[in-house]
């Protein structure tokens, strides 16, 4: 970068001012590492061993395999992420990008603002939703079971994990449909078009020229939906609170519970770290992604 | 203009209704809302009235409505500000290791909320901080490595000509920052505000952990409570309490929709 006079004259201040930041990034930092130190330590929320706590090296993360806690919820949270972000917001992201792709019309607003109506709603809204929704009376029920002549089902009790995975989809396809929008915007209509004279159907062109020029996008926006939708919280909890048993008890949930319900602080900060290193294999993945020139 | 897929009825009635798909349990909350004596039960409302929203915006539903605002502009102001004063210089001089500093920013940003959980409650319990400031503080430290990489990417953008020749018709550095960059920079840091002021609105762990009555809740956690308490027996005011708690959410996006795109993710580093 030019060094101007001007600025090699304001580095001083300029460092000061850049302090109260670099205390917050520290602190992050630190608070990372106060996790990493309680996932070696059987301190728990309240009781005799909240004060006298001690050490005892990899117990907590050897209890992460032999529990039957992790392994479920690492299950769970594999199943809601692939099923809601993979599967669902991006392809069903993805369809309407490419459908809507250059209508400047009316239905394409109506379609956008629909859509967004997911993304904006705060979660706890949306969970309010989903269970009224999914309830014996709710719209599901009146609209499309009763009329088909099925009982009122209690969807949240029987289909937890699904409704938990339609809500999902229904929140977050906004981000995905927002993405792959703008990246739709940036393939030049020559190319298509040339693509169409060529004789190439829909089908063939998005296959052999949209995808194979959206793949740094695509990749990039699995990765994060794939990241943020790992650590999801308070959708799910908000909504089934990891029930009925354990079908929905994801790891944040399984995390939350462990730490602040049963209150073994040091066991939910094994959790804690395990996820946050699976986390962090994918961000590796995600940054290298990044820096691959396009 | 020649789309990927001809216009066809067909498509049209496709979207629509997946439009409609959309917006169905969306439209069943306004209509309950209004509703009186909404039970949950479908078959038309009724009655039209606004005893619901009455209730949403009275007695402590009012206060959570009120402490959700103090969190929220107290954290988005905060974090603004703090973000400010180190994206500009990050984006202006040279500081030794900065790429190494932005990229680890921008794993710091993906990390999972649930991970520091349990570190924030201590630090927060320790200083007496399981409060409405408290709250401020910890989130406002959280949002930091987020805000810090949308400003300084945003700063990245704004030429830098201008403030050499404020400089060289002799203006101070805070003359500069205040009379040059600020007003160059307004939609960017107004945007930024925004998006920490909704994030700081919809959370909801952390609230769960330092709120610990109704009167300290923010609306969040307020009405995760109140359906938890009532269940099914009172939708109408739970409905009423969640468009009054998702109306500044969404009134926000419509406003800035033209700002708004997807590089305002912050997950990426320019140059």
């Amino acid at each position: 970068m030019r060094q101007s006079p001007w600025l090699a004259a304001a580095r001083g201040p300029m460092l000061i001012a850049m302090l109260p930041a670099a205390v917050c990034i520290l602190a992050t930092v630190a608070l990372s590492a106060w996790a990493i130190f309680y996932s070696f330590t059987n301190v728990e929320l309240t009781g005799a061993r909240s004060i006298n706590w001690s050490f005892i090296g990899f117990d907590n993360y050897v209890r992460l395999f032999t529990r039957e806690g992790f392994l479920n919820s690492l299950w769970v949270t594999f199943v809601f992420t692939f099923f809601s972000a993979i599967v669902g917001q991006s392809v069903v992201g993805f369809t309407l990008a490419v459908t809507l792709r250059g209508t400047r019309s009316l239905l394409r607003n109506i379609v956008e603002v629909a859509v967004m109506l997911g993304w904006l709603l705060p979660d706890i809204v949306a969970a309010f939703m989903w269970n009224a929704t999914t309830s014996k009376t709710g719209l599901i029920n009146s609209f499309i079971l009763n009329p088909l002549g099925v009982g009122p089902v209690d969807l949240i009790s029987n289909y937890a994990l699904t409704v938990v995975v339609v809500a999902n989809i229904w929140k977050g396809t906004a981000w995905s449909y927002l993405l792959f929008s703008a990246a739709l915007d940036s393939i030049s209509r020559e190319i298509l078009e040339a693509a169409r004279v060529d004789g190439a159907t829909p089908f063939q062109r998005i296959r052999l020229v949209i995808l194979p020029m959206l793949r740094s996008h695509i990749a990039t926006n699995l990765l994060l939906i794939t990241i943020w939708t790992f650590g999801y919280f308070a959708l799910i909890f908000a909504l089934t609170g990891g029930g009925p048993g354990r079908q929905t008890e994801v790891l944040s949930i399984l995390m939350f519970h462990t730490s602040f319900n049963v209150g073994k602080l040091g066991f939910g900060s094994a959790i804690a770290i395990a996820m946050m290193l699976l986390v962090g294999v994918l961000a590796v993945f995600y940054l290298r992604q990044l820096k691959e020139p396009k | 203009m020649e789309s990927t897929f001809a216009r066809s009825p067909a498509v049209t009635v496709l979207l629509l209704a997946v439009a409609l798909v959309w917006i169905s349990p969306f439209a069943w909350l306004v209509i309950t809302a209004f509703d009186p004596q909404a039970n949950g039960q479908l078959g038309g409302a009724h009655g039209v009235g606004l005893d619901n929203f009455l209730a949403a915006v009275s007695g402590s539903s009012g206060q959570q409505f009120i402490n959700s605002m103090i969190i929220s502009i107290g954290t988005a102001t905060l974090t603004v500000l703090i973000a400010t004063a180190a994206a500009y210089p990050l984006s202006r001089i040279d500081i030794p290791g900065k790429n190494v500093l932005l990229w680890s920013l921008v794993l710091l940003r993906m990390m999972p909320e649930v991970g520091v959980i349990v570190p924030v409650f201590f630090a927060a319990k320790t200083v007496q901080g399981l409060n409405a400031q408290g709250m401020i503080v910890s989130m406002t430290v959280l949002n930091i490595p987020f805000a810090l990489l949308l400003l300084k990417n945003f700063f990245d953008s704004v030429p830098i000509e201008l403030e050499e020749s404020a400089y060289i018709e002799g203006a101070s550095l805070w003359q500069i920052v205040w009379y040059v960059v600020v007003p160059l920079s307004r939609s960017g840091l107004a945007v930024v505000w925004f998006f920490t002021f909704t994030g700081a609105w919809n959370a909801f762990l952390l609230p769960l952990i330092f709120a610990r009555t109704d009167t300290a809740f923010p609306m969040s956690v307020g009405l995760y409570a109140a359906f938890g308490q009532y269940g099914s027996i009172q939708y109408g005011f739970l409905a009423a309490y969640s468009i009054v708690y998702a109306f500044p959410a969404v009134v926000v996006y419509f406003l800035l929709r033209r700002n708004l795109n997807t590089g305002f993710a912050g997950v990426g580093v320019k140059g």
